[in-house]
């Protein structure tokens, strides 16, 4: 009981350095639901169909897989203030990464997952919003961490991508009909696109992979962009404009992010990227992503 | 029934036989005095429990999808933990990219595979033939991650050296703990008792031929000690005591397929990593301890004999005369300058010969501490 007349007197000090200033009580909270989407053209893409005619020889294609992690999800207020999302924790999402998961495991899609998700949830403060900001990729404090010691949506073996101790950013694989020619001769089903960080390296000393020459994270900024009636969209069509998705020229199939393979350059260019340094082509802008009606 | 009682009998006493000494923060680096002790990470110390439960892992085939692999598939102990193969075969069939490495002193690698600087501990190199779909080598994946681990689980012996060796875990069986524990059992495996060792500690001696072989071995003409120098036979070392590491990769004039130093893909060593030109070809140099028994040699397997490898150093690189690979190796740009045309005499490479089979340690070979622990009880 004696303590009480010190609580009040340290309570008046208190409201006497911080009442006068201190903002009203913490605004409302508003739920933001933000759907993602992927398409080709005015088609949507999942498994067990084809779709197309995509690629600079314009094949028609099956999806194989197509996942994709984003950070750094922000609603852009009316005054232009970035507002970060706070994600909802779930098995898509962590405090700061959220994956999106077009691909069930039917059809051509061998070997994926049969839960598919196409949403960043979370919150922000109410008020008005007109734009959505977020990167595409795994954070670097994030990124070489070990599928099998972080939790969801860390947690899976096929976004793991050893020889870089990373993890794919993206990983969008495509069937086409009649297969794919190599250089050598031979043919193979499938055109691969990871992105991934590359040219890592880590820190015997320690056991940390400590940097990469090429980050390849894709800062995607869309103004105008209205949560509940829009989609960001993933259009194969626009990523495979200038591709050639029935040959390979050399290097890995299709794009693994290797900064001297043929058929990174032009995918590259529709992500946004520079090939060689692994930065931003202009901040923002990725050519591949828009904003579409809600599917 | 009786056999599955047996098993379940033994696993309690290993248990009990294995927890006094974990308690007893069991585990000592048993070594020479010219053999610094190992790093071991901080979130996977060593213990006797835990190198068993590796040990017995590493041997197991049902840690692969298809119950036909396990990690001794392609590190086999007769053969310093390699295969004899060029290449090896994965569980469905795909062949790797690369020459199986022996395992003997991974412990002390500052780097992992052949030319993959972000490897770093033996942890996240596992992650590779677990995991790898390019090629398959165990195959487990996301849909089957958890089918093996009940695998593991209805072994009567594993859930109790689980719950021993990861004892600050609730749920000790999870696929983090089986890296951990094979990992700790790659540490575990040192080979520090060839003649050569025993000859520095004047317990041996070496020939005439051996001793001749190894001073070309040491000495400037042939200058194998640039790459092969340390304790280990490496010259990508890291110990408890290290500060700073260097990660030297080399390219030494194997392929030259374009007439511009190219090497053939996907074996262009550091360059696949990096994408810059000098890094074509720059692969890491392996041990040479056990290297009599670890062929056939290279990072693609591309030479059969320690003699033809020994023949290419005398010339200075190696001229494929014919077919895809068709090039001039010793005239690549990117080779280390350290490689040069030496021409051995007939009387130098059988020397070096003998001085590199003196770097073979016979006690690994047999030693049950690293034997298949499921032979004798099946």
């Amino acid at each position: 009981m004696r303590s009480l007349p010190i609580s009040l007197a340290l309570i008046t000090v208190a409201c006497l350095a911080g009442c006068a200033t201190q903002p009203p009580a913490a605004a409302p909270e508003q739920p933001v639901s933000l759907s993602f989407a992927l398409v080709a053209g005015e088609q949507l893409v999942r498994c067990g169909s084809a779709f197309g005619p995509v690629g600079r020889d314009q094949k028609k294609v099956s999806l194989r897989d197509a996942r994709f992690y984003v950070q750094d999800v922000t609603l852009i207020d009316d005054s232009g203030k970035p507002v970060p999302l706070r994600l909802q924790l779930n098995d898509w999402q962590d405090a700061q990464m959220a994956l999106l998961d077009f691909e069930d495991g039917s059809g051509q899609c061998v070997g994926g997952t049969p839960a598919t998700n196409t949403q960043v949830t979370g919150s922000v403060p109410a008020g008005h919003y007109r734009g959505v900001s977020l990167t595409l990729g795994v954070a670097q404090s994030l990124n070489h961490t070990s599928t099998e010691l972080q939790g969801a949506p860390l947690d899976l073996a096929a976004m793991g991508w050893s020889w870089q101790a990373g993890r794919k950013f993206i990983k969008l694989e495509v069937d086409p009909e009649g297969g794919v020619g190599k250089a050598d001769g031979s043919r193979a089903n499938t055109w691969y696109l990871h992105l991934g960080s590359t040219g890592c390296t880590g820190n015997p000393v320690t056991g940390d992979t400590v940097a990469c020459l090429r980050a390849n994270r894709i800062p995607l900024r869309l103004e105008g962009f209205d949560p509940a009636t829009q989609a960001v969209a993933l259009d194969v069509a626009s990523l495979f404009r200038d591709s050639r998705l029935a040959v390979d020229e050399g290097a890995a199939l299709g794009c693994m992010s290797g900064p001297t393979d043929p058929e990174c350059v032009a995918v590259f260019k529709r992500l946004g990227l520079s090939l060689s340094s692994g930065l931003p082509l202009e901040p923002g802008y990725c050519p591949a992503f828009s904003a579409r009606p809600k599917p | 029934m009786s056999r599955d009682y047996w098993r379940l009998s033994l696993g309690l006493l290993l248990g009990v036989a294995l927890a006094w000494p974990v308690a007893a923060q069991d585990w000592a680096w048993a070594l020479p005095s010219h053999v610094p002790a190992p790093r071991v990470p901080e979130d996977n110390p060593m213990s006797a429990v835990k190198v068993e439960l590796g040990r017995r892992l590493f041997y197991d085939p049902r840690l692969s999808a298809g119950g036909n692999r396990s990690c001794a598939s392609c590190h086999q102990q007769e053969r310093a933990f390699t295969d004899a193969k060029a290449l090896s075969e994965g569980g469905t069939g795909q062949l790797t990219h690369r020459n199986a490495p022996g395992l003997a002193n991974s412990a002390w690698n500052a780097t992992y595979n052949w030319a993959a600087p972000a490897v770093v501990t033996l942890e996240r190199q596992m992650e590779i033939p677990l995991f790898g779909d390019d090629p398959i080598e165990m195959g487990v994946n996301d849909g089957n991650r958890q089918q093996i681990l009940e695998r593991l689980r209805a072994e009567p012996l594993y859930p109790p050296l689980f719950q021993q060796a990861f004892a600050d875990q609730a749920q000790p069986l999870n696929m983090g703990s089986v890296i951990k524990a094979i990992a700790a059992f790659q540490r575990s495996i040192v080979s520090v008792d060839s003649r050569y060792d025993r000859y520095l500690q004047g317990r041996a001696t070496l020939s005439a031929a051996e001793q001749r072989g190894m001073t070309l071995f040491f000495g400037e003409r042939a200058e194998c000690h640039h790459c092969h120098g340390s304790f280990n036979f490496n010259d990508q070392v890291v110990h408890a005591k290290s500060r700073v590491v260097e990660t030297l990769f080399h390219n030494t004039g194997l392929y030259n397929i374009d007439g511009a130093g190219g090497f053939p893909f996907p074996n262009r060593g550091l360059y696949e990593s990096t994408g810059k030109p000098q890094d074509m070809g720059a692969f890491r140099a392996p041990s040479l301890r056990n290297v009599e028994v670890t062929g056939p040699y290279l990072h693609d397997g591309s030479l059969a004999t320690l003699e033809q490898v020994i023949d290419v150093y005398s010339d200075g690189g190696r001229v494929i005369g014919r077919g895809p690979h068709q090039g001039d190796g010793r005239l690549n740009p990117y080779k280390s300058g350290l490689i040069a045309r030496i021409d051995f005499s007939a009387q130098e490479k059988q020397d070096l010969l003998a001085f590199l089979k003196s770097l073979t340690d016979q006690s690994l070979l047999k030693d049950p501490r690293f034997s298949d622990p499921w032979k004798h009880q099946r």
